[in-house]
């Protein structure tokens, strides 16, 4: 494994990390304003929110690993992924 | 919402994220009958909030594998683009498939994973860790393909994460290290598992106020269990798991021939 491919495998753990952490603590802390005020509800589903984000995020964040070390190929592989998933969200959203 | 109810199932998904890591399965098998069989959700209802669940499993455990640099992310990609499509597909299709039929395909598919599970168990008994991750190239992309099409299919029909298909394919076929391909699984679950959430979500089939404390639940739990799992052994959580798998199976088919499900 090349020493490019060391520093992007750190950066995609680090942006998996960043989305997990941010979902989870929203979900929590919405949790337990739910039992206080109205609006936790909203702040645990916008949690939800950012767990069904960061998916795509990784996707992103792949693609520009892969423009960055000029891999082209997989590059364009990431891109078809994320074409497809943002294409689910389109159909989603319609139905 | 009552609190009880509520924490039950934090509990719940804390139980099937920790299992899930600890045992290197995805702990969503569980959920889906759970929810339908106990809380009397509706089967489409009860699969959009595994999927979710599926992505938290997903992105919390494959952060450490992709620090570790076990996983595969161009092997990874390459068979997203064959599980998207198929989840796409497949999430599309649901909605018009009747609960009673997704609940006789759930049922098979729990079978399917716990007689994959004991033999996962078996072969943990003897098999050695292996410390050092050989070198390989992945062989026989049409194959790799085809069986994340399929994976992504059933994830999408019914919010499992797939793994007991990618890897035994990726293992046998594609000739990859079996730790390289249950992380690089791991990985491209909660990019299939999206997809498929996207479509659920949007037809109003996650239910906010179940998934969130199921999810807070399922991130503690299987944050945990990827962090204890190297000290553990996967076989008695694995054979636990195979008994739970069983027990629903059996719950599930006994409510389908007392005509649940409708």
């Amino acid at each position: 494994m090349s020493r490019q491919d060391v520093a992007a495998d750190r950066v995609l753990s680090l942006t998996l990390k960043f989305g997990a952490y941010t979902a989870f603590a929203l979900i929590v802390a919405g949790l337990l304003l739910q039992l206080a005020v109205p609006w936790g509800a909203k702040v645990a589903a916008a949690g939800l929110l950012v767990l069904l984000a960061t998916p795509v995020l990784r996707i992103v964040v792949a693609c520009l690993q892969f423009l960055r070390e000029h891999d082209f190929k997989y590059a364009l592989v990431s891109f078809g992924v994320l074409a497809i998933v943002v294409l689910a969200y389109v159909l989603g959203v319609q139905a | 919402m009552t609190l009880a109810a509520m924490l039950l199932l934090v509990a719940i998904g804390f139980c099937a994220g920790g299992f899930g890591a600890l045992a290197g399965v995805g702990g969503g098998i569980i959920v889906t009958p759970l929810l339908a069989i106990y809380f009397g959700l509706p089967m489409h209802q009860a699969i959009g909030v595994t999927l979710l669940c599926v992505i938290a499993t997903s992105t919390a455990t494959s952060s450490m594998y992709v620090e570790r640099h076990v996983t595969d992310v161009r092997l990874g990609m390459t068979l997203e683009l064959a599980t998207t499509v198929g989840a796409l597909i497949a999430a599309l299709v649901a909605h018009h498939i009747n609960r009673r039929t997704l609940a006789v395909l759930f049922a098979c598919f729990l079978l399917y994973s716990a007689g994959s599970m004991i033999r996962k168990a078996w072969d943990s008994r003897h098999a050695k860790r292996e410390e050092v991750i050989p070198d390989y190239t992945p062989q026989n992309y049409p194959a790799g393909l085809a069986a994340s099409l399929i994976a992504g299919g059933f994830s999408g029909l019914l919010g499992i994460g797939g793994g007991p298909i990618k890897v035994p394919v990726m293992l046998l076929f594609m000739k990859v290290p079996l730790r390289v391909a249950a992380a690089t699984s791991n990985f491209m679950i909660g990019v299939t598992a999206a997809t498929s959430a996207y479509v659920y979500w949007g037809r109003g089939d996650v239910r906010v106020d179940i998934a969130a404390p199921l999810v807070a639940g399922v991130f503690a739990g299987s944050l945990l269990g990827a962090r204890i799992s190297p000290k553990i052994r996967a076989f008695y959580i694995l054979m636990l798991l195979v008994c739970i798998a069983g027990w629903l199976a059996a719950q599930m088919i006994y409510k389908l021939l007392t005509g649940g499900f409708q």
